[in-house]
């Protein structure tokens, strides 16, 4: 259990490490912005707004939270104090709309629809590679060519692709939103059938999108692995194919789950851009309306919810991996 | 050496992905030598403009020698053309409604085929009688039937048109000329036609000359952001791999860090601080470069601490060696063949974060040049994919989808020959 | 003389390459190994000696394929078997294999005591978990391996604890004929020390009644096994006593192979170590005459020509050289 407990503690002191880089960041990037920050960022929502006592408010709100007169320190405490209360600001584009309640509002969404099509995404790959691993043959020489072609296809073409298809020229499934217009969220079959029809667009665009880069990697892991000397000794001993199989892909899929935790990072990154094309009410859609309408207050407090998200589905990955693959315990001692 | 090239040209992978970005590079070469001018400029008043020739009305008009042919079918062509698609609806409408009328005549929507027009017009005929009046019709909707049926009777007038000229001088109409049925003029004799095999999109752009100049700008992005990306990378893995120790360390945790920090958001964050103004194609190239160094740095660095204690490398450092000679000697020519690799795939990626990034409203400046991101972000903020405008978002996905295709492809075939394990 | 534990006839077996050609890696070999000794095949990297291993167990696989001989084990002749009833009847319960690289050789995710229940249950597929674990508790005993490796991952465990482990998987079933391929070669000396006696108990308390084994260290042969078999381009060259091959080699490769290592024997040799020069022949289209001739400072014209069998000597040893006896040991005493 020492080698165990070890690793977690390093994966949790990890965790906490990149929050708070992310935190940092997300700190320091407007104030390098050249010139005065508040006057920049408050400029490029104004450009939208008549009323000029509205713009006035804002400019002094912002300048009290950034504290520019401050020390850079002070800056950041107040900054991480106002975090720690959950206060991201105040919208520019929905004055004066909480960011947090805005992205409270959009995070479920996210969550309850990449959630799910980034995990199939990765198992229906991991299946495929692996079963091209294995066959190889035709089934390889005809798989992998389309799973190259499906890896290229950038997340929002997919999303676009599949909206023009089943939703435009066949008319199937609906191409925008997260429920019918119109309707009033609230517990009840024709509404959930309507969240239903239209989570499928979304869904099976990030489930197509993942696929492709996941199966590549999970054939060359496969293959790697059925070339081992476990396998040929395996095989001497008597076990049967089917078996030393399951040995395979188990010990091909165990990296597959750190590839993830590598790669979740970029498949979000595609999937908010797949979420904005079907006007999804989530984080990806959020941020697009931000930075059309210059709302620095709701981009900076996205990015920094997304990537806490991320950060936090990175950690989970990695504690199960510990407890999953046994070579982790093994590494801990040296 | 020259085996190994001989070795790369004969696997089908590598050469696939040769061939479609060498057609795609020979395309948007030539392509602007036969189509020269601003690929920005508005051709058209009109969005979306769907692909096809185009030739000038008036210029036609004007054409001094006009043939006379009777084509088989031209009328039918006439009429089937004229009976526009709301008439259609209509008649079968009306039928239906006969339907439930009367007792006699039987007829089930599913039967009314829309594109028969001469079906269509004989059921029309039969049965359409001004007399019969519905249940809960109103006037206005009676009139729209009887309306309908002059203008039936008006799809078989073939008289000739007359063309009038206004003079402005006399104030007054002069007769011109007079156009018949069977009159025709070869195209090639109309002053200005203009063949346009993308439509236009929804400036009113020539979409395919646009497109062409835009797979040029995303290519350039995409070899800078590659070029920054694996150059930082290999100089950051070379130093940590080599050198080791405390620096490795330290460039190994920043390297962990960005590899969690989802990069969309740092690509965000720091394009709208960059601002739209001061956003070029280049600068656009260099923050995607900035931010996607990490995967090269962590499998150089991997690369080298394997070699870094390879006999010959140990040979050389005994043998008084300088640093940077062993770097160079007997450390790169062994990851040189993955650094490349690297290389190609880091230009797929920065092509695909560009078309990202402009997606998000946060592409390049938009009055320089088209990029493929931006044609796409054009095409769906103005609604092309909900008003069936494919041409201008499918010929962008394909071209990316294939460029990326293409140099994965030439990844995997290198691939194969330098990690022979993989080889089918 | 003892019963015949494994008797091997004109074996061939040949790689298919990726390019479609054949490759006869293992070209008529016979021989025969009596119940209780042990036969040690010596020879250069790329001799087949691997290969033949690998063709012994009677299981082929791509792109290693069978083309004729016989292998008869125990009486029983398991080259026309179907490759299923091979893997079920005969593979671990009658011959059993020790790999090359035995620090690779188990699957790293799966506990060892599964692993030995996975092939327990291939012969025995109703033996119950408490009657595996006993079986093998005593065996890791009795061949002074600690118990409690059974419940670890392979990861877990040193080089030399894993090489030890492999033997004993390899051994449970208490096969006839045990071959091992290089197993102490990647080993450090105390490591190698110890598997060496393993295998010495395994002979001794029977668990293994005959056993071939592959090395390219001559020394360890000699300490090893009771004879040796020499092989050159998928050949046998020479067959004989440790005892003889050692210090009177015969075949004129036999004697470079020798002459190019080191034994720690007092008055064994006072010449210098003298390497083969050349390489061995490509075996995708071999020479028409003896293998060796390009390479044998003894060879003379007709060895190019004429093929050479391997030929019965006195004291039940064989050499396949068209130069007499007499004549080699005549040149051999003129150097």
């Amino acid at each position: 259990m020492k080698g165990y407990r070890k690793y977690f503690t390093k994966k949790i002191i990890w965790f906490f490490i990149t929050l708070f880089a992310a935190v940092v960041l997300n700190f320091a990037l407007p104030r390098l912005m050249p010139g005065d920050p508040v006057a920049m960022i408050v400029s490029r929502v104004a450009q939208g707004i008549n009323d000029p006592a509205a713009i006035r408010q804002m400019f002094e709100s912002y300048q009290e939270r950034f504290g520019l007169d401050r020390p850079v320190i002070e800056q950041f405490f107040i900054y991480v104090g106002n975090l720690l209360q959950g206060d991201l600001g105040l919208s520019f584009s929905r004055y004066p709309r909480p960011v947090a309640d805005i992205i409270g509002a959009a995070l479920p969404w996210t969550i309850a629809l990449q959630l799910p099509a980034i995990l199939v995404g990765w198992l229906l790959g991991n299946v495929l590679g692996a079963l091209a691993a294995y066959i190889r043959k035709g089934f390889d020489k005809t798989l992998m060519p389309i799973m190259l072609f499906m890896g290229g296809i950038p997340a929002f073409g997919m999303a676009v692709i599949l909206l023009a298809v089943f939703g435009i020229t066949l008319g199937w499934l609906p191409v925008a939103g997260g429920f019918e217009q119109g309707l009033i969220p609230h517990f009840s079959w024709r509404f959930i059938a309507s969240i239903i029809r239209h989570y499928h667009l979304p869904f099976w665009s990030i489930v197509l999108i993942s696929i492709g880069g996941q199966a590549i990697g999970m054939r060359s892991m496969s293959i790697y692995e059925l070339n081992a000397d476990y396998v040929k000794y395996s095989r001497f001993m008597g076990i049967k194919d089917r078996k030393i199989v399951g040995y395979v892909f188990r010990n091909a899929m165990l990296p597959q789950v750190t590839g993830l935790a590598l790669s979740i990072g970029g498949m979000v990154g595609g999937a908010l851009v797949a979420e904005l094309i079907f006007s999804y009410p989530g984080l990806g859609t959020t941020i697009l309306q931000a930075i059309r309408e210059g709302d620095y207050p709701l981009i900076s407090g996205t990015a920094l919810v997304i990537t806490i998200m991320v950060l936090l589905a990175v950690f989970i990955l990695d504690v199960i991996y510990g407890f999953i693959d046994p070579r982790v315990k093994a590494t801990q001692y040296d | 050496m020259k085996n190994t090239f001989k070795q790369i040209f004969r696997t089908a992978n590598f050469l696939i992905g040769f061939i479609i970005i060498s057609i795609v590079l020979l395309f948007i070469t030539i392509y602007p030598i036969f189509n020269p001018g601003n690929p920005l400029r508005m051709i058209g008043q009109d969005s979306f403009t769907p692909p096809g020739t185009y030739f000038s009305l008036y210029d036609s008009l004007d054409v001094s020698h006009v043939y006379t042919f009777r084509l088989e079918g031209a009328d039918d062509n006439r009429i089937y053309a004229k009976l526009s698609d709301t008439d259609r609806e209509h008649i079968k409408e009306w039928l239906l409604l006969f339907n439930d009328y009367d007792d006699i005549f039987e007829i089930r929507a599913e039967d009314i085929d829309l594109e028969d027009t001469e079906g269509l017009l004989g059921l029309w005929w039969e049965h359409f009688d001004p007399e019969v009046r519905f249940d809960n019709m109103t006037i206005a909707e009676r009139r729209v039937f009887a309306r309908l049926d002059v203008n039936m009777d008006r799809l078989f007038d073939f008289y000739d048109k007359e063309v009038w000229m206004y003079n402005p001088e006399s104030g007054e109409s002069e007769y011109l000329k007079s156009v018949g049925t069977l009159d025709y003029v070869n195209v090639s004799d109309v002053a200005n036609v203009r063949i346009l095999p993308l439509g236009t999109d929804n400036f009113g752009r020539d979409t395919l000359k646009q497109l062409v100049s835009a797979i040029g700008t995303s290519l350039m992005i995409g070899l800078i952001a590659g070029l920054i990306a694996t150059g930082l990378g290999l100089l950051l893995g070379l130093i940590a791999g080599y050198i080791g120790g405390i620096v490795d360390d330290f460039i190994m945790f920043f390297t962990n860090l960005f590899t969690v920090i989802p990069g969309i958001v740092l690509l965000i964050l720091i394009s709208y601080s960059i601002g739209q103004e001061h956003r070029g194609a280049t600068t656009v190239a260099l923050v995607i470069g900035l931010t996607s160094w990490v995967w090269t740095t962590r499998a150089v660095r991997a690369q080298v601490m394997s070699l870094r204690n390879r006999d010959h490398v140990n040979l050389s450092k005994l043998s008084g060696h300088s640093m940077p000679k062993i770097v160079v000697k007997d450390i790169l020519p062994y990851i040189a063949s993955y650094v490349v690799m690297a290389f190609i795939l880091q230009v797929s990626s920065g092509i695909l974060a560009e078309a990202g990034l402009s997606m998000l409203g946060l592409g390049p400046a938009t009055t320089e040049s088209a990029t493929l991101g931006l044609m796409m972000n054009w095409a769906l903020r103005y609604n092309a994919h909900l008003s069936g405008a494919w041409w201008a978002y499918y010929p962008v996905i394909l071209v990316i989808a294939l460029i990326s295709f293409a140099l994965n492809m030439i990844n995997t075939g290198l691939d194969r020959v330098f990690n022979p394990q993989l080889r089918g | 003389m003892g019963k015949i534990m494994l008797e091997v006839n004109g074996l061939t077996t040949k790689y298919i390459t990726r390019y479609n050609e054949d490759v006869y890696a293992v070209n008529n070999v016979s021989f025969k190994v009596e119940e209780g000794r042990s036969v040690g095949i010596a020879g250069e990297s790329g001799c087949g000696k691997s290969t033949l291993a690998l063709s012994l167990m009677g299981y082929y696989f791509a792109p290693l394929h069978y083309m004729k001989g016989d292998i008869i084990i125990d009486g029983r002749n398991i080259s026309g078997m179907k490759p299923d009833d091979v893997r079920k009847n005969i593979l671990g319960s009658e011959i059993a294999y020790i790999p090359q690289a035995a620090l690779n050789a188990l699957n790293p995710t799966r506990k060892v005591i599964k692993f030995i229940e996975d092939v327990v249950r291939v012969h025995n597929p109703k033996m119950h978990k408490k009657e595996i674990y006993d079986l093998a508790r005593e065996r890791f005993e009795t061949l002074n391996l600690p118990a409690e490796t059974l419940n670890k991952y392979p990861v877990e465990l040193s080089g030399g604890m894993k090489q030890r482990t492999v033997i004993a998987i390899s051994t449970i079933l208490s096969p006839k004929v045990l071959i091992a391929d290089e197993p102490s070669s990647a080993l450090d000396v105390t490591s190698q020390k110890m598997v060496i006696k393993m295998i010495h108990d395994l002979m001794e308390l029977g668990y293994i009644k005959s056993m071939i084994f592959i090395t390219h260290e001559l020394p360890l042969l000699y300490n090893v096994t009771d004879d040796i078999m020499v092989m050159y381009a998928g050949q046998v060259v020479e067959y004989g006593s440790a005892e003889q091959m050692v210090f009177d080699p015969l075949n004129p490769y036999s004697k470079g192979l020798m002459g190019s290592i080191l034994v720690p024997e007092d008055g064994t040799r006072d010449e210098k170590i003298v390497a083969i020069p050349g390489t061995p022949p490509n075996l995708k289209n071999p020479p028409d005459g003896c293998r060796f001739a390009e390479r044998c400072k003894y060879a003379k014209p007709h060895c190019r020509v004429y093929h050479v069998e391997l030929t019965e000597l006195s004291n039940g040893r064989a050499s396949r050289c068209i130069t007499s006896e007499q004549e080699l040991r005549e040149a051999y005493k003129n150097e």
